[in-house]
């Protein structure tokens, strides 16, 4: 018995590598004595709750296409681009109505905006060294790619036209069906851009989403005006500066108010006025660092990240504990370090109450205490215990606490969807009833009967699972959104130039 | 011992008063027993945003969660052979698309290997393992298969023919190694089903199962 499992699992442990490797999930390196490592990108791996958002985000800049495009490239791994762009262009045609086609040519455009912008990029090559010829060939190549082919788009001339499916040749429901005759190889053409693959630019749309998060928090704090500002001031940066550096390079007062959008009808006095404000808003996004040009701005991603997750953490304690409980740990973050009894007097919270929150936001790990000896033998009856906020490691904790909730959603979807697993399967087997017999033509009266097949308590618990399972995913997705912003911090303070 | 203040009274060593409660307050009791599972929360979650772009990402999650599970990238798992072979299960199969791995870019280990068609499968000699360079051709897969009917004994060539041509055949004889065999063709043909030609014809290995399917020489040396 365990000789047989033995051998089914090694095999399938190539195949789940190979597909590991196309998604860039693992790594591998070749070693001294020829011996292939393989390394897990469990960070990669997390991403994959994000693929939502990345898609989302390209449908609003760049459209359909740019969606599918980038939709593509993440179900895939890593394709050639001119894989995408057919496989793009036939998706397209489906959508569209009968007798109109997607031209290659508007697929491939939107595709090279995306490589411009650098929202997709080029995978490293296959590196053939010159000396390749003497020796045994290695176990594994070897893979490069030069900093500035990273966008490089090849030149191809892709013509054609989205082609749409013939016949329902795909059922999503799995009715039975004869096995399909395999599809004639279509790579029987030589592939123009052979060996050239594209994937997606995972840190551009980070750096786009830590932009859109400061935009907003600008646009909550202040209002519509600064926050356009603000976003003109961003995307100034964008090729200036890389996605990791602490602060953009200087702007001055009048190229940004030359980089307004065309609609923005403010003065240049009105616009110093906003930047002024911004420059001097405790919050510390935007700082001012000469006077030249009417004045010089920077946007200082380290505090705005900064700002972002301590606001983060403010509201989490807000909605666990209250608001007068959130009024404390502002103030233990404002003043540093406290003692139990500075905290009653400027909270004005009595001592009771004030305690016992403390101690819950102690015990939660918000707060830490802070011994200061006041004689060197330690003696606790001669020692400060300070209050004090840790930002960091509480956004650590927190970011912990975030990962735990993300894996009990997942579980309890699971969970659910496997307890009614019989009910579902019922129900897609309906479905697909329905659908078939809809296509050949049916009455009103043989649809109901069928329709009838499910019962109404039936109906009734399909739709209780549908909205948790529902509730559950929009969960999931929401708390990537605080995991991007306290790992964005996180990251900002361990890069220091 | 003799220094404390009263034997087996409690003494504290600091201050009370600068952890914040004064001596003989009511303190909450003990804490004898793991918190709750589901504890009681004073304050509700917020609810959730909505609005068309969180509806929009949860229709696209769920879709491709349901597009990945159709994708040749999700590797079923391996079903033990049922008791009974089900004429129906063979229309029951939903279409998945082909993939074939761009060999160049992938470490020799990970590629399929040709398995070695031993005429007698009880003696395993040291594995003279052909490597993996012929193989990234599909015409010289087939070609090779079809060597290998030549050479190998009857019963096996059989086996391999059916196989190409896609449809079940019947398990045969009972000792060991025409288990393996015949479990290595199932779990080749229920490849070839799920996943037409994925990793070429002949995906399966034979060289580094040391001591798998010789379980008659114990005295063989194991890792």
């Amino acid at each position: 018995m365990t000789q047989q499992h033995h051998w089914i699992r090694y095999v399938q442990v190539k195949k789940a590598l190979c597909v590991l490797i196309q998604h860039n999930l693992v790594l591998y390196q070749v070693h001294k004595r020829g011996v292939v490592e393989y390394e897990a990108q469990c960070n990669r791996v997390l991403r994959m709750l994000r693929y939502p958002r990345y898609i989302y985000t390209t449908k609003a800049l760049y459209g359909d296409t740019g969606e599918l495009i980038v939709e593509e490239l993440l179900l895939n791994g890593k394709m050639t681009m001119s894989a995408v762009v057919k496989k793009v262009a036939d998706r397209l045609t489906e959508t569209v109505e009968d007798g109109k086609t997607m031209d290659y040519a508007e697929v491939s455009n939107t595709f090279v905006q995306l490589a411009d912008t650098r929202f997709v990029q080029r995978c490293p090559m296959v590196h053939i060294p010159e000396n390749s010829d003497t020796g045994p060939s290695p176990p594994a190549p070897s893979l490069v790619i030069n900093e500035k082919d990273m966008y490089l788009v090849p030149k191809l001339s892709l013509i054609g036209k989205g082609k749409r499916r013939r016949s329902s040749d795909e059922d999503a429901a799995g009715e039975p069906k004869a096995k399909r005759p395999k599809r004639p190889m279509d790579s029987k053409e030589p592939i123009p851009d052979d060996g050239i693959y594209w994937q997606a630019n995972l840190d551009r749309f980070h750096q786009h989403f830590r932009d859109q998060a400061i935009v907003s928090a600008v646009a909550n704090r202040m209002d519509q005006t600064s926050s356009e500002i603000m976003r003109a001031m961003l995307r100034m940066s964008e090729v200036t500066t890389s996605s990791d550096a602490p602060f953009t390079q200087p702007l001055s007062s009048n190229e940004i108010f030359r980089s307004l959008p065309v609609g923005y009808n403010i003065s240049k006095q009105v616009l110093d006025q906003y930047l002024t404000l911004l420059a001097d808003d405790p919050l510390e996004f935007v700082g001012k660092s000469g006077d030249s040009g009417g004045g010089m701005y920077i946007i200082n991603f380290c505090k705005a990240l900064a700002s972002l997750a301590i606001a983060t953490l403010e509201s989490v304690i807000q909605e666990r504990f209250g608001s007068r409980c959130a009024r404390i740990f502002r103030l233990v973050l404002q003043k540093k370090h406290l003692e139990q009894k500075q905290v009653e007097d400027f909270a004005m919270i009595p001592a009771k109450e004030a305690k016992d929150m403390l101690y819950k936001m102690l015990s939660e790990n918000f707060i830490s205490l802070q011994e200061i000896p006041k004689t060197p033998d330690h003696a606790p009856s001669r020692t400060f215990y300070l209050y004090t906020v840790n930002v960091l490691s509480a956004v650590r904790m927190l970011l912990h606490r975030c990962y735990k909730s993300v894996s009990n959603l997942i579980e309890r979807r699971q969970f659910e969807t496997k307890e009614n697993k019989r009910l579902l399967e019922k129900s897609q087997r309906v479905e697909a009833i329905i659908a078939s017999v809809q296509a050949t033509g049916a009455e009103e009266a043989q649809l109901q009967e069928i329709e009838e097949m499910i019962t109404a308590p039936e109906r009734q618990q399909l739709e209780t699972l549908k909205r948790n399972v529902n509730k559950l995913d929009a969960s999931e997705i929401q708390v990537d959104e605080t995991i991007f912003l306290l790992e964005s911090y996180i990251e900002s303070t361990t890069k220091r130039q | 011992m003799a220094g404390n203040k009263g034997r087996g009274r409690a003494a504290y060593t600091f201050n009370i008063e600068a952890v914040g409660f004064s001596k003989g307050e009511k303190l909450p009791d003990g804490v004898l027993k793991p918190p709750p599972l589901f504890p009681d929360t004073d304050y509700k979650p917020v609810p959730l945003k909505t609005g068309e772009s969180e509806d929009y990402m949860l229709a696209l999650k769920q879709e491709l969660r349901e597009t990945m599970k159709r994708k040749p990238y999700f590797i079923e798992k391996v079903e033990e052979k049922p008791d009974i072979e089900r004429y129906s299960k063979k229309y029951i199969q939903v279409y998945k698309e082909e993939w074939i791995p761009d060999w160049r870019r992938f470490p020799r280990e990970v590629m399929p290997r040709k398995k070695c068609r031993k005429a007698d499968p009880k003696s395993k000699s040291t594995k003279g393992t052909d490597r993996v360079s012929s193989l990234l051709n599909a015409a010289d897969v087939l070609k090779k298969i079809e060597e290998l009917e030549k050479r190998g004994d009857g019963e096996k060539s059989d086996e391999e023919n059916e196989e190409k041509e896609g449809s079940k055949e019947n398990k045969e004889g009972d000792n060991d190694s025409d288990d393996a065999n015949a479990e290595q063709e199932d779990y080749d043909e229920e490849e070839e089903q799920e996943e037409e030609n994925d990793y070429i014809n002949s995906y399966f290995e034979d060289g580094d199962d040391f001591g798998a399917d010789s379980d008659d020489n114990m005295d063989e040396a194991t890792y």
